[in-house]
């Protein structure tokens, strides 16, 4: 897999990039355009044809645009990735997820690695405490359901252990450190797979967006929001995730721990009635398919129930 | 629950099958949503509901439901009328 090379802000600051175009989070736009010598585009405006570098700064939703632009529409271009947040990895993945009606479509190859990516962490500074939590149940989820996925072998299992275990030292909170270890754990994802927490996400953003505009739902939102009750599930239906945990060494209870400090009772009951009535396409998700116990359709009763915080 | 039962509610959720559907003789290419993710699933499933650990070549090589029979017998699961 590429990877791509890393920054700092003055190292960016300091190469000639020719022409160059910065397309950015609203969030973060103004302290981007103050603080970089390029111009903010809106990125739905045409990239002027001498355009050599782009430059995108933001979330996993803006990144991923960013990369599906340049593998698709401008190869030529070099990419430079800054993320505003942790927790998508979208900064170092060959992954690119795209919005299509209601639906994500996944794409995949190297030729979606930015070529650069940038260490900027003040970029967090101005998040909500719960964007932080968010954040961090993204990076969780990529990680946790990376572990259980049956598309893990057992030396990168093991891998996947190692970097849950540099993620125990992390507090749910901000932290610079989680910028590198959410690389670690989109990484580890792309190698195996994800899960149900996933085939949720994907399922439900696009209807939540549109549904309830006012909550802020994405990608990292209902990763956070459906991670424990999906590790419960995990737990309630096979005893081989247990075991996956002891067989590494691994705290089981300290890792459910974390999964509950992200969780978010008021999305959940907000997002509970949508997945109800969108769980038969959940189930057909293809990163439902690859969770780590078989999703049978009675599982619903387990979230309607919320059979996990009893 | 017998072996058979467990084998045709495993299929039916894997496949998202509806009752009417299933058969015995059913064959890969007579089920939709018998893909690659299709074969992930239903290895999970077997590991679930019947504690076998399928290889991901035996698990690509499954063919029809027979063949999961087979692969079970082979393995000491009993199915006395399938």
């Amino acid at each position: 897999m590429r990877e791509p090379e890393v920054w700092t802000l003055g190292r960016l600051l300091a190469e000639d990039l020719g022409p160059t175009v910065v397309w950015a989070t609203p969030s973060v736009a103004a302290r981007t355009g103050a603080s970089l010598p390029h111009s903010v585009l809106d990125p739905q405006a045409a990239l002027p044809d001498a355009t050599r570098t782009l430059i995108a700064v933001g979330g996993g939703t803006l990144m991923d645009a960013a990369k599906i632009f340049r593998a698709e529409s401008r190869p030529d271009l070099r990419l430079i990735a800054i993320p505003s947040v942790w927790g998508s990895g979208a900064e170092a993945s060959p992954v690119a997820v795209a919005q299509d009606g209601l639906r994500k479509r996944i794409r995949l190859g190297d030729q979606y690695v930015p070529d650069v990516r940038v260490r900027w962490p003040e970029l967090a500074d101005s998040l909500s405490d719960r964007g932080i939590r968010r954040a961090c149940g993204d990076a969780w989820s990529h990680a946790l359901e990376a572990f259980l996925s049956p598309l893990a072998d057992a030396p990168l299992r093991r891998a996947i252990a190692a970097l849950i275990g540099r993620m125990r030292e992390l507090p749910i909170g901000r932290d610079a450190r989680w910028f590198d270890v959410s690389v670690d754990a989109c990484r580890v994802q792309a190698a195996s797979s994800v899960g149900l927490t996933h085939g949720i996400a994907h399922t439900l953003e696009g209807p939540l967006r549109a549904e309830q505009a006012d909550f802020g739902w994405g990608h990292a939102a209902l990763c956070a929001t459906f991670l424990w009750p999906v590790m419960s599930l995990n737990l309630r239906l096979s005893e081989g995730t247990a075991r996956k945990f002891e067989e590494e060494g691994l705290d089981l209870s300290a890792v459910l721990a974390r999964t509950r400090l992200v969780f978010d009772e008021d999305g959940y009951d907000r997002a509970v009635g949508p997945l109800a009535t969108r769980w038969r396409e959940v189930l057909r998700d293809p990163c439902t398919r690859t969770n780590g116990v078989l999703v049978r359709p009675g599982a619903l009763e387990h979230f309607v129930g919320k059979a996990f915080a009893a | 629950m017998s072996n058979r039962e467990k084998l045709k509610n495993l299929v039916l959720d894997v496949f998202l099958l509806d009752e009417s559907e299933f058969r015995f003789d059913l064959l890969r290419e007579d089920i939709g949503t018998w893909d690659s993710l299709g074969t992930v699933s239903l290895a999970v499933g077997i590991q679930d509901v019947f504690g076998h650990h399928l290889s991901p070549a035996e698990a690509t090589s499954l063919a029809s439901v027979a063949d999961i029979v087979a692969i079970l017998r082979a393995r000491g699961v009993d199915f006395p009328d399938a």
